[in-house]
């Protein structure tokens, strides 16, 4: 630890410090902590932004099915939607596609009444896309308010066109371990 | 009189075959009793202690059960980790990742416990009709050494027979009847259970009165297996196994993040998150000898994970890794298996820096993809 944690940290930054070099497209935080955290899909990708988040010190509460009728009680002022498809999350949560999305949409809905901001995620790359995936995918992106992306999962441009070429700024990083400087960002 | 001559032609015939059997028995039974013997493991320099297994369970003393557990300690304030290799004794990276553990690391905080053979009777024979070699050999740094390649289960010499279904103890879970002799189908174990459930019950033993704070069980999968190349967490340890998958993939190696399903019972990552205070935490590596893609099964397999088969099977997309020419050789599913430890040391540390497990001596991953296992063993 002692002498791995330091080398994290410095890649961590030296991660960060690229992307900054490359300039993000989201010009200014948007985002209020404490933000609360669910996924969209039920993937274990929720469990590495969790550290993301926690290695930046941000404040949040998840809830992997959090529902939008809880929402307020939960004092976040912001929601991450970690989006990606598992069929073993969906099932080990008991629940349908169909139900899980139709939830993550009152949430978003939830969450606008209530005047929080909302940052998507896609982090699983290549692996989280296919059929299942890219109908949380198409689902949830068009409701955030920014969107960061593992390059991977984006070869076929299909984020950009969810967010309307602009309209929702959208990120591009190549590993999960940088997603974390994006992300940060986008917090006051 | 004809018959007399046909009984007698009989009789010959059986004395030939009886010659035969016995001819086959006498130059076969050196070969298998063999695997008895343990493999002649180093004593590295960090090992401050070899107990036995059954110092914390008694009843497996002196049985085919009991096995060495190597302790590592740094006499330094810190957690403690137990690495398990060889619960599948036919899946090598596993206990050979343990092995270059215990003749490398040197504890710089904390307490390491290693037991590189954690299903010893397993260790002790080949699968019947598999083919799969009884050893392999490397032309390591300090000679040549050999190395046992045993099974994936208990041998039925030591738990015999087999029940039709197998019901795991403490859920009445109902699995094939030979999974009674599978070490990660038996946990949290039981000490009047059987030879399997008594060893499972002995590690869980070490684990709670040692009060050991991380517990990684080492796999390996056949290359069409969907989970693989992947940390399989415990709830409560999913914090440190996704702290160390962002740490990999920092370093460049990419792993996946399996939840434990909560309705898989016996297995350790389940069970003994459960039922101890403990982390725990499981990871595979690809390994064609367990496949059943798998053409020619030799000692070269074993080692260089080369087989057309599992190309063809990666381009028909049946596989769940990539798998081209170059295979998925010995030492690069054990440099997996060691960056994969040391990162969850690593996240464990971020998490909890009061129960930090330091290690030095321990090669890196790129070390080890690109040395081989030869100089470190
Ligand atoms: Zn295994």
């Amino acid at each position: 630890m002692r002498q791995a944690a330091p080398i994290v940290c410095t890649l961590l930054l030296l991660g960060a410090g690229t992307a900054k070099a490359q300039g993000f497209n989201l010009k200014a935080p948007i985002a209020t902590q404490p933000t609360l955290v669910t996924g969209v899909g039920q993937s274990a990708d929720i469990e590495m932004v969790k550290v993301l988040l926690n290695r930046g010190k941000v404040v949040f509460k998840a809830d992997p099915q959090a529902k939008a009728g809880a929402l307020a009680a939960t004092g976040s002022k912001s929601l991450v939607l970690v989006i990606g498809g598992s069929s073993k999350g969906l099932g080990a949560a008991g629940i349908s596609a169909e139900v899980d999305i139709e939830r993550a949409k009152g949430l978003v809905a939830e969450a606008r009444k209530l005047g929080l901001k909302i940052i998507g995620l896609h982090v699983g790359g290549e692996g989280r896309r296919g059929q299942m995936s890219d109908k949380f995918i198409t689902g949830a992106v068009p409701l955030c308010d920014y969107v960061i992306v593992v390059a991977t999962g984006n070869k076929d441009g299909l984020f950009n066109q969810l967010c309307g070429k602009g309209r929702i700024p959208l990120d591009s990083v190549e590993k999960i371990a940088n997603a974390g400087a994006p992300l940060l960002k986008a917090f006051k | 009189m004809e018959l007399n001559r046909l009984h007698l032609s009989n009789r010959n015939l059986n004395l030939v075959l009886l010659a035969i059997l016995v001819t086959v028995c006498v130059y076969v039974t050196p070969g298998y009793l063999a695997m008895r013997r343990p493999d002649a493991l180093r004593q590295g320099p960090g090992v401050t202690r070899i107990a036995h297994l059954s110092d914390w369970f008694a009843d497996i003393k002196g049985t085919a059960g009991d096995t060495d557990v190597y302790i590592l300690d740094s006499g330094k304030p810190g957690g403690s980790a137990l690495i398990l290799g060889g619960t599948h004794a036919n899946e090598p990276a596993g206990y050979m990742a343990a092995i270059l553990m215990l003749e490398n690391a040197v504890p710089l905080q904390g307490r390491l416990y290693i037991i590189p053979h954690a299903n010893a009777s397993a260790l002790t024979y080949t699968d019947p009709m598999e083919g799969v070699p009884r050893e392999f050999t490397l032309q390591a740094s300090s000679g040549k050494r050999v190395f046992r390649h045993g099974s994936r289960a208990t041998s039925p010499m030591h738990q015999w027979p087999d029940p039709d279904i197998y019901v795991h103890a403490s859920s009445g879970q109902q699995l094939s009847g030979s999974e009674t002799r599978n070490l990660n189908r038996a946990y949290p174990g039981r000490a009047d259970g059987n030879f399997t459930e008594r060893i499972a019950y002995a590690i869980t033993s070490l684990i709670r009165k040692d009060g050991i704070d991380l517990t990684i069980d080492l796999h390996e999968a056949a290359p069409e297996y969907p989970v693989i190349n992947a940390i399989v967490a415990h709830e409560r340890a999913m914090p440190t196994a996704s702290g160390a998958i962002l740490n990999l993939e920092i370093e460049g190696v990419v792993m996946g993040l399996e939840p434990s399903p909560a309705t898989l019972r016996g297995l350790s990552h389940r069970e003994l998150g459960d039922s101890t205070a403990t982390l725990a935490l499981l990871m595979e590596s690809p390994n064609a000898t367990q496949g059943r893609l798998r053409g020619r099964t030799d000692e070269a397999l074993i080692l260089t994970g080369k087989d057309s088969q599992y190309v063809r099977g990666q381009k028909l997309g049946r596989l769940f890794v990539p798998y081209d020419e170059k295979g998925w050789p010995l030492h690069l599913r054990v440099a997996r298996h060691v960056g994969g430890l040391q990162a969850i040391f690593t996240a464990h540390a971020m998490n909890a820096p009061e129960r930090s497990i330091v290690l030095g001596g321990v090669p890196t991953y790129d070390e080890l993809a690109t040395k081989g296992l030869e100089p470190f063993l």
